[in-house]
């Protein structure tokens, strides 16, 4: 089978970018993805592009790929805006695979931009709850928080997870995006305060839930055959998978499984003809410390129920038997919501190579890695693995 | 063909406060016999009581929403001063669109006045059930002594023509010009007291009195043929004074007495003091239910209890299960919930 | 921005006033809301209305702090407080979603025992949302 492959990304500094506006932010990435392409790239070489983006805040609602490419110097080329909430940079991805997969184009440039930080808290808030069920989710009051404490509540409850294993997926993701110059946060947490921190939805504290983040990602993907004509180092799409599950928090299942997660991780195992033990790295959706517990579950890199413990004894640290969320995740990153999948695959793509930002943040002999993203609760998502 | 009561629910929120807040906050508690009241939860209004108690009713009325011909609800404290909240009332429980929804306001006696309605619509043959709800949940502003008094509660009832609980047997109205009760202005929230003492309890006395004595008359019977009286309640002593007007006993008022736990609960007073005798009453007995609204009217009702009385009370809670079940709030708690503890910059 | 605009209210006052559930003639699932395309058997079908008794058991529940609610219920927050919400699972086997009402917070637990009530949900545009909310059945008054 074809592959495509990375040969090139970018990632700006997430958090509060007041500096910068959408296509500030996104210039940014694609000038760092455009200059990573180690034998070098014209910029007319980009045929296609996808961009990730919710349009947080009501900047730019409508036409953002047009608007994206314009600003960076390469307009005209057909661009598509791919939004599914929080995992709208891994749909763009997705789309950016297939259309160069059926010949469409033999290069892609794949984004994502967010601007969440330009609006005062309320009105940020407002648009916050946006992916969930508006009319039977949001008419009884809750935004994300709540609906993944629905989760951990269950989870909880089914499994005797606790509230210090949840603190623990902070601490460590903390501990990541310190070493990580690009990463919201570089502060690392204490155990002890992150217990203390104030509720939000209980049992979630404000130090379970990721921030709002401004930023922006960019990646250039193309066809396999011509990976090596731009770099002796590309990274492979080895498989990927996509699925969704039902809106509604009272409309699944099971409120401790997420089957996107299962479901677009079997498709991209079973296409990479490989199982979790292979995966030496994941960039995980940690949008609440909970869904990184359950996602560690549903990527099989442990038994369901037994994430909490997972975490505890370490198993996801960076010289762990899997690390998770190697960049701080989106806890320590931050989550600018249309930039994070695509940031996710800037990660892997540098730690395959050999080149996170700091020699303590490298996974040592990072041959595989796996980007996971979902939207909203767990609702729509993709998984992409990458290998060298 | 008869006319009266098929069924019969209240509905008291769960909250109370107690005298002893206010003495706290005020110094004293200006509500004579009132020990504590019920408050409403800030997410309690005079339409959300009355949907409680009118689902109480239908349990009771053994009746399909679809067989209602009208729902209408009394309040002086409606929360919209032009919208109907009898239809969110109806639409709630079930009722089908080709129903009579009328909101009745402006006093106390607004509870009587849909009682009344109803009794009309079924005696008249225009339809064949009608449902009456008093809710209330009237608001002063704090130090005010009129504020006092006020609480909370909700009772509906179930007009038919047969099978009945209780049967209706005559009514009398007074009405006549005064300003001694309370007041509001449209647009105003907080309900206030003229400040004339005594002319307010002349005009509580006057109407209960001309209202029951015209009724005892047209159905010539005297005060001790009721074995019980239901007089309206703006605090614990306004009835017992007026009770010794209409020539009626402690006693006769006692079991529908709920203002010392409840405090003033506007159009529902009598409403809920009449589900009280229903709750105990026994076949044959007679009522007397009278109501007053400031302004001034008073609209004074008769009914005879009937054999069905004891099965029907099994089916939904008792007042006396609602007055036990209570928490109690503090003041602050009790100002915030009632909004007047706001950072609305207009707070009136 | 997010809006639950009026006209999607009384489309939906079936299921947000009385808790409605919406039974397929085809299949006999339970859908809450109604849809055209049954939950169950996946195809296009007519429903029927069908009461639910309103009475179930928490199936999860969280606190939501009052700064952390959805910004058109942030009154209701500063006025009542953190409030519970709740998935239920109703008698009838289907699971709902509701706040929780007449209780301290710290009591809501799993397999909870709720009945329905009727209350304001939040006001937006001088326009009160009324609609169901769950509350602990209380076992020892006569309530029912």
């Amino acid at each position: 089978m074809k592959r495509v492959a990375i040969v090139g990304a970018g990632c700006t500094k997430f958090g509060e970018r007041l500096d910068a506006g959408l296509s500030e932010l996104f210039t940014e990435a694609y000038i760092e993805a455009l200059h990573g392409v180690d034998k070098g790239i014209d910029p007319s070489e980009i045929q296609e592009a996808f961009i990730g983006s919710m349009g947080s805040g009501g900047g730019q609602i409508a036409n953002t790929a047009p608007l994206m490419i314009d600003y960076a110097g390469i307009p005209g080329i057909p661009a598509t805006k791919v939004e599914n909430a929080c995992a709208s940079g891994g749909y763009a991805i997705r789309s950016a695979i297939l259309s160069i997969l059926t010949g469409q184009c033999k290069v892609a440039l794949v984004g994502g931009v967010e601007k969440m930080r330009d609006i005062p808290g309320e009105r940020g808030r407002a648009w916050l709850g946006v992916g969930g069920d508006t009319e039977w989710e949001r008419w009884h009051g809750l935004t994300f928080p709540a609906v993944f404490a629905l989760m951990a509540t269950r989870h909880m409850h089914e499994y005797g997870t606790t509230r210090e294993q949840l603190a623990k997926v902070a601490v460590k993701n903390h501990k990541n995006g310190s070493k990580n110059p690009k990463a919201h946060f570089q502060n690392e947490i204490k155990l002890e305060n992150a217990l203390k921190a104030p509720m939000v939805a209980y049992p979630l504290s404000l130090m379970d839930c990721c921030p709002t983040s401004d930023g922006a990602s960019a990646a250039i993907l193309c066809e396999e055959s011509l990976a090596r004509r731009y770099t002796d180092t590309p990274v492979y799409i080895a498989g990927f998978g996509a699925a969704t599950d039902r809106l509604a928090s009272f409309s699944r299942e099971s409120l401790t499984k997420g089957i996107a997660t299962v479901n677009a991780s079997s498709q991209a195992y079973k296409m990479a003809g490989i199982g979790p033990d292979d995966i030496d790295l994941a960039e995980v959706h940690d949008c609440f410390t909970i869904a990184e517990i359950v996602h560690t579950e549903d990527l099989g890199f442990c038994k369901k129920g037994e994430g909490g413990k997972f975490v505890e004894e370490g198993q996801t640290e960076i010289a762990g038997k899997v690390a998770v969320n190697p960049s701080g995740g989106l806890k320590a990153k931050g989550h600018p919501i249309g930039a994070t999948g695509v940031g996710q695959v800037y990660e892997i793509f540098k730690q395959l190579r050999n080149e996170a930002d700091k020699p303590s943040r490298q996974v040592p002999d990072a041959q595989i890695g796996l980007a996971h993203i979902m939207g909203g609760f767990i609702a729509a998502g993709t998984v992409h693995i990458l290998a060298r | 063909m008869g006319v009266g009561i098929l069924g019969y629910g209240v509905y008291i929120p769960k909250y109370r406060i107690k005298a002893e807040e206010y003495t706290r906050a005020w110094g004293y508690f200006a509500a004579p016999g009132v020990s504590e009241k019920s408050v409403p939860r800030h997410d309690e209004d005079a339409v959300t009581m009355a949907v409680e108690a009118s689902r109480n009713a239908m349990k009771r009325a053994g009746i399909e929403p679809a067989q209602l011909n009208a729902v209408y609800m009394g309040s002086s404290s409606s929360p919209y001063g032009e919208k109907l909240v009898s239809s969110t009332i109806a639409t709630a429980i079930g009722v089908p669109k080709d129903v009579c929804v009328s909101d009745f306001g402006a006093s106390a006696k607004a509870g009587t006045a849909a009682l009344l309605s109803c009794i009309d619509l079924v005696g008249s043959a225009r339809g064949k059930y009608g449902l009456a709800v008093g809710s209330d949940c009237p608001v002063g502003r704090p130090g005010d002594d009129i504020e006092h008094a006020l609480g909370a509660g909700a009772a509906a009832y179930i007009i038919g023509s047969e099978s009945l609980v209780a049967n209706f047997e005559g009514a009398h109205s007074f009405g006549a010009e005064n300003w001694g009760g309370r007041i509001r202005r449209d647009g105003i929230r907080f309900v206030e007291d003229p400040g004339i003492a005594r002319l307010r309890e002349i005009e509580y006395e006057q109407s209960l009195a001309s209202a029951a004595g015209g009724l005892m008359r047209k159905i010539n019977l005297k005060p001790e043929n009721f074995s019980h009286a239901v007089l309206q309640q703006p605090d614990a002593r306004f009835p017992l004074r007026a009770a010794r007007v209409l020539g009626l006993t402690e006693g006769q008022i006692s079991t529908g007495l709920v203002a010392p736990g409840l405090g003033d609960t506007g159009t529902s007073s009598p409403l809920i003091g009449l589900a009280a005798v229903l709750d105990k009453a026994r076949p044959r007995e007679r009522l007397l239910v009278v109501s007053y609204g400031s302004g001034a009217g008073s609209d004074a009702l008769a009914f005879g209890i009937e054999q069905g009385i004891e099965d029907s009370r099994t089916k939904a809670p008792l007042v006396d299960d609602y007055l036990m079940d209570k928490q109690y709030v503090d003041y602050l708690t009790y100002l915030r919930w009632r909004r007047v503890l706001t950072r609305d910059r207009e707070a009136s | 921005m997010a809006y639950i605009s009026v006209p999607s209210i009384w489309r939906e006052l079936p299921e947000k006033y009385r808790l409605a559930v919406f039974k397929c003639k085809s299949c006999g699932a339970l859908n809450f809301p109604r849809r055209r395309i049954c939950v169950g058997c996946r195809k296009p079908s007519e429903f029927e209305e069908q009461k639910a008794s309103g009475r179930g058991k928490v199936y999860s529940y969280t606190v939501v702090a009052a700064g952390a609610t959805a910004s058109e219920h942030a009154e209701e927050g500063r006025v009542g407080g953190p409030f519970p919400v709740a998935i239920v699972e109703l008698e009838e086997g289907i699971r709902v979603m509701g706040q929780v009402t007449d209780c301290d917070p710290s009591a809501v637990k799993i397999g909870m025992n709720v009945e329905s009530v009727f209350r304001k949900i939040y006001e937006q545009d001088g326009i009160i949302r009324y609609g169901y909310k769950f509350r602990p059945v209380e076992m020892t008054s006569g309530r029912q």
